[in-house]
């Protein structure tokens, strides 16, 4: 059976923005594909289906959750159908997303060092003062060209009204950067000449211009600097991540007990001696990084490290100190930031967010929960969201016991239905709802972003989570002129 | 890897071999068990004869550590920890491996007739490994502790085979066992074909040891290993000079030395067994030094 007759016979969803379904027609940038799709037998597209799945799993592109020594290895899940953004669209991210990320960076070199916006009350001191992110002992470093988030990742959703909203920003350790570089890969192998005459934007190019902005912060009297990916090791879930990017800029990945620091210079333990390093790309959180500062039990990091930091002799990548501005209370007053650092109106707006520190804000929540999405500020991966169309009564007391002893530590957003895209499960195309996590990097020549991104999507039907620790997956995304 | 790819070969050839009727009765897997296995010496006379349980046992039973699925997840561990140092090739021929060793089907596959099938796809997989390692590596010094791993293994592998075998024969150079016998071991060190293009008196244990031991041109023998050991060592203290290294090649000259110089003409049944017994403890006692050397910190 061929594929169109599938085609055909996918639904677009009600009420929602369908990527690839406009108003009773393809929308354009996506009739290549439909049409190629079409052309081919069921049985094709189920072995290429196949095919990546084993691609996946040869080369090892897996998150690992590790019990009792044994590692259960998964397949971020894909699917094979591309999510396809047009250019002009992008064109509009890509600016949007510079512009938050400039006020972003502003806003930590503000807050951690003469905090105008809290003087000139756009901010309110307690909201900062009670975040568990804000670290004081980064207050008054300096760090190289005054960047502090060098690598994001930016999650965007597309409502009903057709229009991208940010939902959160990823400023301390965004991962999954290396399943949209993989994706791409696999895509060049289960459709190369969709890829090739769809004239996609390339993504290849985002480790050699990482390794080019961390080349950069290093001091400058340094001709070859020494640049580390710092790992918390192979039981980490993102370990993949980090040994594939290391692999694709050249340099080392080191644990903490790799490192030792020696009169405040950091060194790396070879087997031809110390070595000295100046740059470390970190992806342990900033509670880890130093057992001296801050966790006294962390075997993860390096003891001194601050100290080299604080001297400037290591630039640390990103640096400490960022969840402060991806805390989800302070996500709310972004646009307010890019208002009163840049003179500007955010081109990407925020999902409307209500601060539950606010008694009104959070007397209206309650009174609409189910319509209503809770989230803890300093959570990620999906986990401890509450649901308000799904939460069952019972859960929902318990839930608003913990809210009403901790309420700063809580947001809520209206549950906005999230865009959907074809994916091909089970045989046949279902429409599920996916999110889009651009890349940036920021460094002293701007802000560059990868066209694209990863593309997420919630593989259970009708599920609104898209994180892979809760099962979501992800697909390849093209951006196309 | 290097142990894997002989335990595969043993394995494999044991397997084919005893199928035939052994001139001396019937071949067991004890010798077998005893080599790749803890099993105490009343196991493996209950299993010695039950060739799809002893397979289980040295090629899937992650309880046995010595097993192939838990040597290859083990390297497979190891990999995973210095992918910066290897290429992608070579993580990839190790993963694909540890995926077949993983994969559902492997113990049907042993018990249905299919099992020399499985072993000969694993044994290409590891070929393919040497292969692509020895394609892609970058001859640095990561490339020399491969090596430094493998020849170990390697030379500890030949010893251990070799021993078992001149144990059956209470290491009585003078017995007159024919080459069919001695099949087992050369072929299992893939050494069988240069045996015969090279050795043509009747001495075949005599010549069987002098391959085995010294022959230069027999990638498996004791010597071949050596000089090869010392070479990759050389390349690592290259990089790496002090009082300690110094001390850790002069010690493994000591080593080198004792083979290369031995007289086969003097050697006699006590002073094999010593020899055997003296190689491995001194084998071994290197191979601590060296990680304590180079990676005492972790």
């Amino acid at each position: 059976m061929r594929l169109d007759n599938l085609l055909q016979e996918y639904h677009c969803p009600e009420g929602i923005w369908d990527e690839m379904c406009g108003v009773g027609a393809i929308r354009d940038h996506y009739k290549r594909v439909f049409h190629s799709l079409g052309q081919l037998e069921v049985s094709s597209l189920l072995q290429k289906d196949r095919m990546a799945a084993e691609l996946f799993m040869n080369q090892g592109i897996t998150f690992t959750v590790y019990s009792d020594d044994q590692g259960i290895e998964r397949i971020f899940p894909f699917d094979v159908i591309p999510r396809i953004i047009p250019g002009r669209e992008w064109d509009l991210i890509e600016q949007g997303i510079q512009q938050r990320l400039k006020a972003l960076n502003l806003f930590l070199k503000d807050i951690y060092s003469n905090q105008q916006i809290i003087h000139d009350r756009v901010i309110p001191a307690a909201l900062i003062a009670s975040c568990p992110h804000y670290t004081r002992e980064a207050f008054g470093i300096s760090v190289p060209h005054d960047i502090y988030i060098h690598i994001s990742g930016i999650d965007l959703i597309r409502g009903k009204d057709g229009r991208f909203y940010v939902l959160e920003d990823n400023l301390r350790t965004p991962s999954g950067v290396s399943y949209m570089l993989e994706n791409r890969e696999v895509t060049k192998r289960i459709f190369p000449h969709l890829l090739s005459d769809s004239q996609v934007r390339r993504v290849s190019n985002y480790p050699l211009l990482l390794h080019e902005i961390l080349l950069q912060l290093a001091p400058s009297q340094v001709s070859d600097p020494t640049v580390v990916l710092l790992t918390p090791g192979v039981f980490n879930s993102a370990y993949y991540e980090h040994t594939f990017l290391a692999r694709q800029m050249g340099i080392s990945l080191v644990e903490g007990r790799d490192l030792t620091v020696d009169n405040h210079k950091v060194y790396m333990k070879t087997t031809n001696g110390l070595e000295r390093v100046h740059v470390i790309y970190r992806r342990i959180d900033d509670e880890f990084l130093d057992p001296l500062v801050f966790r006294p039990d962390s075997a993860l990091g390096v003891p001194g490290l601050m100290s080299a930091y604080r001297k400037g002799n290591v630039a640390i990548v990103n640096a400490l100190g960022n969840g402060v501005a991806d805390d989800k209370a302070v996500y709310a007053y972004v646009p307010d930031m890019i208002k009163y650092y840049l003179n500007e109106e955010p081109i990407l707006p925020n999902v409307p967010t209500y601060q539950l520190s606010d008694p009104e804000a959070r007397a209206y929540v309650f009174d609409n929960i189910r319509n209503m999405v809770i989230k803890r500020t300093n959570q990620s991966g999906g986990y401890g969201m509450i649901m308000g169309n799904t939460v069952t009564g019972a859960e929902w007391d318990k839930a608003r016991l913990s809210i009403e002893k901790d309420f700063r530590n809580f947001i809520a957003q209206p549950i906005i239905p999230l865009s959907t895209v074809p994916c091909f499960i089970d045989g046949a195309f279902r429409p599920r709802h996916v999110d889009l996590r651009p890349y940036a990097l920021y460094g002293p020549q701007g802000v560059k972003i990868v066209p694209g991104g990863l593309t997420r999507v919630a593989l259970k039907e009708g599920s609104l989570v898209v994180n892979s620790s809760q099962g979501g997956g992800s697909k390849d995304t093209w951006v196309i002129d | 890897m290097e142990r894997a790819d002989g335990l595969l070969r043993v394995a494999a050839t044991h397997y084919t071999l005893s199928m035939d009727k052994d001139v001396n009765g019937t071949m067991t897997w004890q010798p077998m068990l005893e080599l790749f296995t803890r099993a105490t010496p009343q196991e493996a006379a209950t299993l010695g004869n039950d060739t799809e349980a002893v397979l289980k046992k040295i090629l899937t039973d992650t309880t046995n550590t010595n097993s192939l699925r838990v040597i290859v997840s083990r390297a497979r561990e190891n990999a995973r920890g210095v992918q910066d140092h290897i290429t992608k090739e070579v993580w990839e021929a190790v993963n694909s491996i540890y995926h077949l060793a993983e994969g559902r089907g492997f113990e049907d596959q042993l018990s249905s007739y299919g099992a020399l099938n499985v072993m000969e796809q694993f044994s290409r997989h590891c070929v393919l490994y040497t292969g692509i390692t020895d394609i892609t590596m970058p001859r640095g010094v990561g490339w020399s502790f491969m090596n430094l791993g493998k020849y170990l293994e390697r030379s500890l592998e030949a010893l251990a085979l070799t021993n078992k075998q001149f144990e059956l024969i209470q290491y009585d150079l003078s017995d007159t066992r024919d080459i069919v016998q001695w099949r087992y071991l050369l072929l299992s060190l893939s050494g069988y074909e240069l045996y015969l293009k090279t050795y043509r008196s009747p001495h075949y244990t005599l010549n069987v040891l002098h391959q085995v031991l010294f022959n230069e041109h027999f990638p498996h023998s004791l010597l071949y290993s050596l000089t090869r050991l010392e070479r990759h060592l050389r390349n690592v203290v290259k990089e790496n000079r002090s009082a300690d290294s110094e001390a850790l090649v002069r010690h493994f000259g000591r080593i080198h030395a004792r083979v290369r110089y031995m007289d086969l003409e003097n050697i006699n049944g006590r002073t094999l067994q010593e020899f055997f017994a003296e190689l491995r403890q001194d084998l071994l006692q290197f191979s601590k030094r060296l990680s304590q050397h180079f990676f005492s910190y972790s």
